[in-house]
């Protein structure tokens, strides 16, 4: 670990020290008892930060710092079921098509050329606005995230599949018969984990990225304390405007350094296995 | 021969691809319960207090059978197939009856491949310029500094980089207007000003984030490529480090770039909505929100049928060009 | 963030120097800001440069029915009575009600300088009636047997049945009407009317287009020269000229961008905002001001009041009126009135019915002996008064607001349902919900309400719900909420496709009610899931209907029509089929950077409602600013 921490470079210490910030957020703070932040309190509205209520409260009289911790573990568990769902499939898929290859190759690959090619935006718009009559929740919101978040990994590890596939070791022990799932599991999942690794984090920022987006546009559900709808609700009580930092800064600061941490934590994570692998 | 079997494999693909797309879009919106006559009979409502029940009734049997929603799902979709992919006629706008979806979108087209094109085009140039300097300077301080100003305007949602240039210039400088208007009835001058005062803060917000993810690509492409065993070779043979900038880093690290630019303009579509949506800027991102919330089923597919046919066009020509620019990639 | 900031200064600072600047005085039209006034419009049409009203889809409230529509009747909204526009007067009809002989004014000409006259009038209804690709052409037909002309300035319409109601169902009530009169000069030319655009209209209203935008942003109306013989200097003998020479109607974008072109005084009227960012708007331009300067600043006299609706199609445990009082009782309307407006608005707690200033001196001050006697049945021997008096007295303690309590009846109305818990749980119970440890059952499974709301749209509704969800959950029922886009949201509505929600089935606006109730005839319900012409809520009361059954006949004049409405408002309340909140509560900001004179509760000749075709009346009122 010491000499982990040593070999690390700058982004990737800054990475881990902000998303180790947010998980702890998210999912220790988070646990600590506290009252419901969501319902509305209005006989305690627009209250400055006290020791009582950390960051104030809201015009709805909610608290913003538990709010906050709410919204940042919503968030992330929003981008961790969305990666993980990504992930495993997309790694699942790109290794059968690329180990099994001849037409189930093919069908696979045109099915998820199709995912490529549909854009995802205004198809999310389409999902979510129709879907506003269900009662959507995290995991829900998240499944709809996920519907695009596997095809791009999956063509990844294909390829990647491919060329693995012509090496010598793979060669190798194909010779001393093992047999395909055996080869799969022991000498090509270990290459694909370093890969998902970091497509898990990518994929995590991306669906965050899109639920804000959602957000924005007024289209993720009215009872999921997110990032973005905490950005949204704020505009439409006109936090902005009203000049009410202490209501519209935390989820926009916590949302910028989350991602500006997660994306370092990416970027120096490759620097580093790069660097390992001897570059 | 060998090409053209790849060729020929790719074509039946990129067809399969937008087929099965189109396919999705097409029945996606009619699965769920929500129809266009009602969004408009409940509009006419909310504005008008009560409507007469009986009125009402006729209103909702005469707009179904002008609209066309009469038929089954099949016969809308073959019909649709046929006309809407092969001859881009996806009929009248539900919204905008009777004009055709299609005439609609090409009214809008312009405005978004205008200024997404632009953008594009445009961060591509600048961030692989400072991009390449800072990969291949790699340890100078500025390059440095560029590159950490990059890593932290990039990861940064669009909407709230968007949302700030909006307060910033529009409100409280004034400089720009806080919702594009457009003139274009007042002759080309008056039309190009209104539309270049309208553009600019559209166009920094796509430049700024952007420009800022070519940085970081082609700085780690120059950076990987730079220490390639023919940089190294050219070192010790002594050329200059603005020799081997321009025709060893800069060459090879460009390829990878220009098919991927060439799939990111296939996306302009995509990227655009939130832009167009949050300044007022005219355009099919507009467009496709309105579908939406009023239903509108033929500009829905419209407009997500051209996004899907542009970004399948696009990464296939990617895919075919790439082997030409790059000798070591063969077709497989 | 610095780093950011400052490198977003530079490059706009670069940039800005490339861009330059118009003229101070002009408007980005082209027209002397001194002139023009801009009007807010909610939103872009799409339809751009259809002007024909006839055709789908034209947005009449893009100021087209505001400055151009000639209607038989409009309103005159501060006392609630209609009066001729192009009619001269009301109608005079025979004994049952079958032939209506109508005048029309004398000296209104097109702005083609034609003559408008009977030809006119007869030409469009029969247009109407033959051409079955308009939508109003069915009702049309179901009404009139024929209507002629009988010499050029007299038709007469001849109804199937007996039709009492004439100038409340063809002329101007709330908002506006849909059987506005055309040049016949012009659409007997036209080989299809439903397929004609108008984009040069000839009108009888006072202004006509100048410019639109093709992508259907704004458009640009310029006053006629004629206009003193337009419906406008026709009506109102006025021979000064309207100082607005040009009118703009403009989209202005999201909430964040509305409030700062309001603040720039990039726009002169407002339709509609909330009451943050009035606050906003006001404390950063004295210029800005509301319909009442200081509390309650928003007019509540919008007719449609919000609640909340059941889907009583659902069945059991809805179809129950104990369940619905339950609801009722279960959440403290103080608090609903503070979480939705701060406590602005007029409580306009009965169903149906909106608590507007006439609404509440015609229906609610009568009633409020008999609801204040009203008793409910709890189901275990004891009984409960709901209504609760004190509200006003109230509200204006909590937010420290003074006035005689006729003041206050008239900001806060005359009472609410009562906060009675316990009460509630009673009739949960007498309605066969079971409350154990862990929360509320039905049928032994656990209890669930489904609460939904109109997103983005419709403030007041959306915050009644989220504030009833509140009140619900710590009351303690299990609740969700979430919000539906306008095409489900609508579609749901009519299939009964949801629980509770918040919704406006409600109106006041003249004496009569029948035009306001009729759709809650009993006859009209289809079937759950599908889409009938009655109410989406299904609710099915015998003696409801025979009130509206029997009003049909009747004069609306009659006090006998009148008798009826106080009945049918007792039966709903008896049977609460819907939980009103507040009246229309609309905060309608305007700036007199440019111009003033709007109308204001210091100077009410007119209602503020800038997005109803009586908007000419009121444009003719505002003058330059000094």
């Amino acid at each position: 670990m010491k000499k982990f921490w040593k070999n690390a470079n700058g982004r990737l210490k800054f990475g881990l020290i902000m998303t180790a910030f947010f998980l702890i957020l998210g999912f220790v703070v988070f646990y600590i008892p506290h009252t419901n932040p969501f319902p509305n309190n209005i006989r305690s509205k627009n209250l400055a930060p006290s020791l009582e209520h950390f960051f104030g409260t809201t015009s709805q009289g909610q608290d913003i710092f538990w709010l906050l911790i709410e919204a940042i573990h919503n968030s992330l568990m929003i981008g961790f079921i969305v990666a993980l769902l990504g992930t495993v499939v997309g790694v699942f898929v790109g290794l059968v098509a690329g180990f099994v290859g001849g037409t189930l190759d093919r069908v696979l690959m045109v099915i998820t050329d199709t995912f490529v090619v549909i854009p995802s935006l205004p198809v999310l718009i389409l999902m979510t606005s129709l879907m506003k009559g269900s009662n959507s929740t995290v995991i829900l919101m998240a499944l709809v995230l996920a519907m695009f978040a596997w095809a791009w990994p999956s063509r990844q590890i294909r390829s990647m599949a491919l060329t693995l596939k012509e090496r010598d070791f793979i060669h190798t022990a194909k010779f001393s018969g093992e047999g395909t799932v055996q080869i799969v599991v022991t000498e090509i999942l270990p290459f694909a984990l370093t890969w998902s690794l970091s497509n898990f984090m990518n994929a995590t920022l991306s669906a965050i990225g899109s639920e804000s987006s959602l957000a924005v546009l007024g289209l993720s559900p009215a009872n999921l304390v997110s990032l973005g709808n905490m950005i949204q609700w704020a505009r439409n009580y006109n936090a902005i405007m009203a000049g009410r930092w202490n209501w519209i800064l935390p989820p926009i600061l916590a949302t910028v350094l989350l991602f500006v941490g997660l994306f370092m934590l990416i970027t120096g994570y490759n620097d580093y296995m790069s660097m390992k692998r001897g570059r | 021969m060998k090409f053209w079997k790849y060729l020929g494999l790719r074509l039946l693909t990129w067809a399969l691809t937008i087929l099965i797309g189109v396919t999705f879009i097409f029945f996606v919106p009619r699965m769920f319960p929500s129809d266009p006559v009602e969004g408009m009979i409940g509009q006419m409502q909310a504005r008008s207090g009560q409507m007469d029940p009986v009125a009402k009734e006729a209103l909702r049997t005469s707009l179904r059978i002008q609209f066309g929603l009469e038929g089954s799902l099949w016969s809308q979709y073959t019909s649709f197939l046929w006309k809407g992919l092969l001859h881009f006629d996806f009929g009248p706008s539900l919204m905008s009856y009777p004009t055709p979806a299609s005439e609609i979108i090409t009214r809008n087209l312009p405005y978004t491949v205008g200024l997404s094109l632009t953008t594009t085009i445009l961060a591509w140039i600048i961030g692989n310029v400072i991009g390449l300097l800072a990969g291949f300077r790699k340890n100078k301080r500025s390059s440095k500094i560029l590159e950490t100003i990059a890593i932290c305007i990039y990861p940064i949602p669009y909407f709230i980089v968007a949302l700030i240039l909006q307060i910033v210039f529009s409100y409280v400088l004034g400089w720009f207007p806080l919702r594009a208007t457009i003139l274009y009835n007042g002759g080309w001058v008056a039309f190009m000003t209104s539309l270049l005062k309208a553009s600019v803060l559209p166009a920094v917000s796509i430049l700024l984030l952007g420009t800022g993810w070519w940085i970081i690509s082609m700085k780690s492409l120059a950076s990987t490529t730079a220490e390639e065993d023919f940089v190294l070779y050219a070192r010790y043979r002594g050329l200059s480090e603005a020799k081997i900038g321009k025709s060893y880093v800069f060459r090879n690290s460009i390829l990878t770039q220009i098919t991927a630019l060439a799939m990111s303009l296939g996306g302009v579509f995509n990227g655009s909505i939130m832009t167009e949506i949050i300044f007022g800027y005219p355009g099919v991102g507009t467009l496709i929100q309105d579908a939406i919330t009023q239903s509108d089923y033929n500009m829905i597919l419209g407009c997500i049928t051209i996004s899907i046919v542009a970004i399948a066009t696009c990464t296939l020509i990617a895919d075919l060009i790439y082997p030409f620019i790059d000798p070591r990639i063969r077709y497989s | 963030m610095r780093k950011i900031l400052s490198l977003v200064l530079a490059l706009a600072l670069v940039l800005s120097l490339g861009s330059f600047a118009f003229a101070e005085e002009m408007t980005e039209v082209g027209t002397p800001r001194a002139e023009t006034l801009i009007v807010e419009t909610q939103t872009p049409t799409d339809v751009p440069g259809q002007f024909n009203s006839y055709m789908l889809g034209t947005q009449m409230g893009f100021g087209i029915h505001q400055l151009m529509s000639a209607h038989l009747w409009e309103i005159d909204t501060v006392k609630g009575e209609q009066f001729g526009e192009v009619a001269e007067g009301m109608p005079e009809s025979n004994e049952d009600f079958t032939e209506h002989v109508v005048k029309i004014r004398q000296g209104i000409k097109w702005s083609d300088g034609e003559d408008l006259n009977a030809d006119d009038v007869v030409f469009t209804f029969n247009m109407i009636m033959n051409n079955p690709g308009i939508g109003q052409s069915a009702y049309a037909n179901t009404v009139f047997a024929s209507v002629e002309k009988v010499d050029d300035y007299t038709v007469k319409f001849v109804t199937k049945e007996s039709f009492p109601r004439l100038a409340l169902r063809f002329g101007v009530t709330i908002w506006g009407n849909d059987y506005r009169i055309v040049p016949e000069h012009i659409y007997s030319q036209v080989e299809d009317v439903t397929q004609f655009k108008d984009e040069n209209p000839v009108v009888a209203g006072p202004y006509t287009v100048k410019d639109y935008d093709p992508n259907g942003q704004w458009i640009l109306y310029q006053l006629r020269e004629d206009w003193q013989q337009s419906t406008l200097g026709v009506v109102t003998g006025k021979t000064e000229a309207p100082a607005a020479k040009y009118v703009l109607f403009k989209v202005l974008g999201d909430d964040t961008t509305r409030q700062m072109a309001m603040i720039n005084n990039e726009v002169d009227v407002m339709c509609e905002v909330t009451p943050e960012i009035l606050d906003v708007m006001t404390s950063s331009n004295d210029k800005i001001a509301c319909w009442y300067d200081e509390f309650p600043y928003a007019t509540s006299d919008d007719p449609c009041s919000k609640g909340l609706g059941f889907s009583i199609g659902k069945g059991a445990p809805y179809d129950s009126a104990d369940f619905r009082w339950a609801i009722a009782l279960a959440m403290n309307f103080d608090e609903i009135s503070l979480g939705i407006f701060d406590g602005v608005g007029r409580a306009s707690v009965f169903p149906i019915v909106t608590a507007t200033s006439a609404g509440q001196e015609l229906y609610y001050k009568p009633l409020l002996e008999w609801v204040s006697n009203f008793e409910l049945d709890l189901g275990d021997g004891t009984t409960v008064k709901p209504f609760d008096p004190e509200y006003a007295s109230r509200m204006a303690a909590e937010l420290g607001i003074e006035g005689t309590d006729e003041e206050l009846i008239e900001m806060f109305g005359v009472g609410c349902w009562k906060y009675d818990p316990e009460a509630a749980e009673k009739l949960l119970v007498k309605a066969g919900l079971e409350k154990k440890d862990d929360g509320w059952y039905f049928n032994g499974e656990p209890f669930v309400v489904n609460l939904t709301y109109l997103a983005d749209t419709e403030a007041q509704a959306g915050r009644g719900v989220l504030a009833a969800y509140d009140q619900l959950t710590k009351f303690g029922l299990t609740c969700n909420i979430s919000s539906e886009s306008s095409a489900t949201w609508d579609t749901n509505n009519g299939t009964g496709e949801y629980e509770i929600r918040g919704i406006w089935p409600t109106g006041f606006i003249v004496k009569d009610l029948y035009s306001q109730i009729n759709g809650w005839d009993a006859d009209l319900i289809a079937p759950m899931g599908e889409i009938g012409s009655g109410q989406g809520t299904r609710w099915n009361n015998a003696r409801a209907t025979e009130i509206i059954h029997e009003m049909a006949k009747v004069s609306p004049d009659s006090e006998e029509s009148y008798e009826l409405g106080l009945e049918f408002l007792k039966v709903a309340i008896e049977d609460m089929p819907f939980i009103g909140f507040h009246s229309g509560v609309k905060f309608v900001p305007t700036n007199s950077t440019y111009w003033t004179n709007y109308p204001c509760a210091a100077n009410p000749y007119n209602g503020p409602w800038w997005w109803w075709s009586c908007f000419k009346y009121i444009v003719a009122e505002i003058t330059p600013a000094a």
